[in-house]
């Protein structure tokens, strides 16, 4: 079967059929000879000075074969958002000084099987000097709280956000409202575990590092710094990884170790895999948040000003701190019309474990209290929601106030289109009751998101190399790493498309950071953008080889020629001149000898956030989507069912769009647990639900009716128009959810999860209210 | 330790095994049937699904020794040579699969229910699947493909 002109057609994954027989093979699946166990010793404390380490007797332990320490490292730290934010690098590899979570690393050790390594973690006898701790944002603010780090009043990071004339606006206002939205904490819960094999090869002192990682570049950068390498010397690959969800964006001190302990073994393999327990309590969770807003309106419905502030609880250290706390606050001016906003945001360290990257970075939180808010706002003038959000969002080619350019734009055509698609005139505000004490309403959503974020490196470039081999077979190497979400066939389409071939021909190499091209990773719904970009050149420079061959074989002119469905054709006549395997022979042949390589970059025109001004234009291009909910809630219970979700998406074009309606449909019911369930509880530090029979997340018969439509903007940078879109879908659910079931039995919930409990208690609230 | 006759994909095994072993562990270390994914050993997630006479179980929940006397099919067993069973189709034709931790035991745990009850609803086949827990996909792909396969295999047979 050839697939050619793949581009826009549901074409099966390039990895489909090795997943479904089982043959995928994950990091956790690499067995090598005389491969050792490696455990990480974690602090149980929540704050503590280490006052002295003694490995001596898990060193005596027979199977131990290493033990390390800080005092085997450089002791250099490391952070995620290094190079435009230095003062957040707060990390070592291995704590020596103090530990600030419970759970936060101290030692590791390698043995010949798990048992040995697990009683050899009890062998390591730490004394700590117990310090007082603080577990809540605001109170680790207080002048006196316990001091996590050397940032003043443990704020990490700031971002002071002003422009225009706020308090103006807000006088001259119709109508202010004022809230307080409380976001918890959430679990990425993969179900691949952090899984990592390092192995250190002492003929060449270099260092092969196998992890399940949406990024092999950032760890090598970060391995090199913190073991005081060569990159060079650092090979990371990526094998099949069992999702991230922006839980697997960083270098861990697993990964560290594991190389650590493997260059103190001798050059053994060390395998290193975090326990579900450990996932939960120890890798990275999603910053709870708390949104004081304090908005203005006029009569018609024009949105005046934004003023507030948001405050994070970041955790131990600083990981992603900046780009959560920016994505949290920027997109308020991707999505509306803003000439007057303030907004203060601090990421405040405590000793909780550490809050970093997940989907929708802080925007997932950000879009809950902006568009619960928003709906306060349009019911505080009588206005319908919809209409409100039609009068404030942003236009196509809008310069905002703080300088990000938006070119193409189709969020009010995907609010239109929800609108229309969900009946949304029909049955907003027309309370239904479909059983006795069961309600029915609607409500909406909407969001923005970035395809990119120059955050952590000077460039946000990503490259591809294709060749063609003799035989006709194409090889794309692409540093772009598929963690299920499907970019290599994405990257395998686009090239397929581009060079003219049938999709089958293409055979990927992925995230090898020795083999293929620099690409930061995967995370802010970048890939399909910019890496596909990057491959989408590739493709372009090996066709335009192949061409040029062909051009001086049949004296035509380059110019007149293209590659289409595996033809070479002249594009004035139309005509078939060859097939592209009889212009590859050409190619290989005695007279031109011409190997096809061709490669490509990509770097989209962006800006980092000047967090003194909020000012940055961070991604190459914005995508747009609009969100409606129906629910049912049952008033006696407090029970809220979803019936159904409307997603609308300005996906610019869809590469694939099975994989496209499969990212919307993931991201809707991931936002569903996190509206009414989804809660990773911490007590003292301590996580209290690590298990997925504690922490519950959707499950197959939780699976709801999803709409999925997209607004097709062809956006002018995005590869065949496409734009990023792995995250948005996640945004607008809860507000969605929370707005229609305010619309349902007339309570506003402004913390979540949705929890029984707090719809009832809202329900006596205002029966209350109204006796009085 | 004890000797056991471990019947894995139609193929007979003797095995001398530790009395704790887990079912997942023979699997994966001794016959190197790694399409058993390895995650929460708790039996909380279902990545370990496989058949005992058909029935789906958790190979992290069950001892080898349990076993003995058992059909025991993993993913591996379920592809007749180059071609793959229609619930594998079905995954990969309407994209259910995205970072395929979860698609083995999906597939092994559909293929136990289609054996019992050919034409399932979607409420079936979503009770079915409850055990098996999938964080990409929203399980909407996954729902739709069990349908398909078990339209096309009602066909068929």
């Amino acid at each position: 079967m050839k697939t050619t002109s793949p581009v826009g057609k549901s074409v099966p994954r390039i990895d489909a059929r090795q997943k479904v027989t089982g043959e995928a093979t994950y990091v956790f699946d690499l067995k090598f000879p005389g491969m050792l166990v490696g455990k990480m010793l974690r602090s149980p404390h929540a704050h503590a000075r280490i006052v002295k380490i003694d490995t001596s007797k898990a060193e005596k332990l027979p199977g131990v074969r290493a033990v390390v320490t800080a005092e085997d490292t450089p002791k250099i730290k490391f952070g995620s958002n290094e190079y435009f934010f230095p003062y957040t690098v707060d990390q070592y590899p291995l704590e020596f000084e103090k530990v600030r979570y419970i759970g936060d690393e101290i030692a590791a050790v390698a043995a010949v099987d798990e048992a040995t390594a697990e009683q050899a973690l009890s062998l390591i006898d730490v004394q700590y000097e117990v310090l007082p701790a603080v577990f809540d944002a605001v109170a680790a603010m207080k002048p006196g709280a316990p001091q996590i780090h050397a940032a003043r009043n443990n704020i990490g990071v700031m971002l002071p956000v002003c422009f225009g004339d706020p308090d103006r606006a807000l006088r001259e206002s119709d109508y202010v409202h004022e809230d307080v939205f409380v976001l918890p904490s959430a679990a990425h819960a993969a179900l691949e575990p952090h899984v990592c094999i390092g192995q250190y090869e002492v003929s060449t002192d270099r260092i092969t590092l196998w992890s399940s990682t949406q990024a092999p570049f950032k760890i090598r950068e970060a391995m090199a710094k913190t073991l005081k390498m060569q990159e060079a010397d650092i090979r990371v690959i990526k094998l099949n990884v069992g999702g991230g969800f922006g839980g697997k964006l960083e270098m861990f001190p697993m990964d560290f170790c594991a190389c650590l302990l493997s260059k103190k073994c001798g050059g053994a393999p060390v395998k290193m895999m975090c326990t579900r327990q450990e996932v939960f309590s120890c890798t990275r969770r999603k910053h709870p948040m708390i949104y004081k807003l304090k908005s203005g309106v006029k009569k018609d419905g024009t949105l005046m000003a934004i003023t507030g502030e948001v405050i994070a609880d970041g955790g131990a250290y600083c990981s992603y701190g900046p780009t959560v706390i920016a994505a949290g606050i920027m997109r308020f001016m991707m999505v509306y019309q803003l000439k007057n906003i303030r907004l203060f945001g601090s990421r405040v360290y405590t000793n909780n474990s550490i809050s970093g990257a997940i989907r929708g970075f802080g925007g997932v939180q950000s879009g809950f209290a902006i568009e619960s808010h928003m709906d306060m706002l349009a019911r505080g003038i009588g206005m319908d929601p919809v209409e409100f959000r039609l009068k404030n969002t942003t236009d196509p080619n809008t310069l905002t106030i703080n300088k990000m350019i938006i070119s193409s734009n189709g969020l009010k055509d995907c609010i239109r289109k929800a609108a229309e698609i969900s009946g949304w005139r029909e049955k907003y505000g027309a309370k239904k009751e479909t059983s006795p004490g069961v309600l029915r309403g609607i409500g909406i959503g909407i969001a923005a998101d970035v395809m990119g974020s120059k955050m952590y490196k000077s460039h946000e470039s990503a490259g591809s190399i294709i060749k063609v081999e003799e035989d006709g077979s194409v090889y794309l190497f692409t540093g772009a790493a598929d963690t299920g979400q499907g970019s290599d066939t994405a990257m395998a389409q686009i090239a397929a498309h581009e060079l003219g071939v049938a999709y089958e021909r293409i055979r990927i190499k992925a995230a090898d950071t020795e083999i293929t091209p620099f690409d930061t990773g995967s995370f802010a719904s970048r890939v399909t953008f910019i890496s596909g970009n990057a491959t989408k050149n590739a493709a372009t420079d090996a066709k335009r080889q192949i061409l040029e061959v062909v051009a001086q074989e049949l004296k035509l002119g380059v110019q007149d020629l293209d590659i289409e469905d595996e033809q070479v054709v002249n594009k004035k006549s139309g005509k078939m001149l060859l097939s592209f395997d009889q212009a590859v022979v050409l190619c290989y042949s005695f007279n031109y000898g011409r190997l096809i390589i061709g490669r490509g970059s990509y770097n989209p025109k962006t800006t980092p956030i000047d967090f003194r001004t909020g000012e940055g234009n961070i991604s190459g291009s914005y995508g747009f989507e609009a969100q409606i909910a129906e629910v049912e809630v049952d008033t006696k219970t407090g029970r809220v069912k979803v019936l159904k979700m409307y997603d609308v998406h300005d996906i610019g074009y869809p590469i694939n769009p099975a994989s496209v309606h499969g990212q919307i449909e993931g991201s809707i019911v991931m936002g569903l647990g996190y509206t009414l369930y989804e809660d990773l509880k911490f007590k003292e530090g301590r996580v209290v639900n690590p298990s997925f029979s504690k922490y519950r997340i959707p499950r197959s018969t939780e699976m709801i009716p999803i709409e999925s439509v997209f607004i097709e903007t062809n956006d002018p940078q995005g590869p065949f128009g496409a734009k990023g879109m792995g995250e948005a879908s996640l945004l607008p659910t809860a507000a969605a959810i929370a707005n229609a079931i305010y619309d349902a039995v007339g309570v506003q919930i402004k913390d979540l999860p949705i929890t029984p409990q707090k719809v009832l208690a809202a329900l006596k609230d205002i029966k209350n209210k109204k006796q009085e | 330790m004890k000797t056991v006759t471990l019947d894995v994909n139609g193929k007979v095994f003797c095995l001398d095994v530790p009395d704790g072993e887990l079912l997942i562990e023979t699997l994966r270390d001794r016959l190197g049937l790694l399409g058993t994914k390895y995650s929460c050993l708790e039996g909380d997630c279902g990545v370990c699904t496989v058949l005992a006479d058909g029935k789906n179980v958790l190979s992290c929940l069950m001892l080898t020794v349990e076993a003995e006397g058992r059909k025991i099919m993993t993913i591996e067993g379920l592809t007749q040579g180059s071609s793959l069973h229609p619930i594998q189709q079905a995954f990969i034709d309407e994209g259910a699969v995205q970072c395929g931790f979860c698609t083995p035991g999906m597939v092994l745990a559909s293929k136990s229910l289609l054996d019992r009850c050919p034409l399932p609803t979607k409420e079936e086949i979503a009770h079915a699947l409850d055990g098996n827990l999938c964080r990409c996909t929203g399980y909407v792909r996954i729902i739709n493909a069990v349908l398909s396969a078990a339209q096309k295999m009602k066909k068929t047979s």
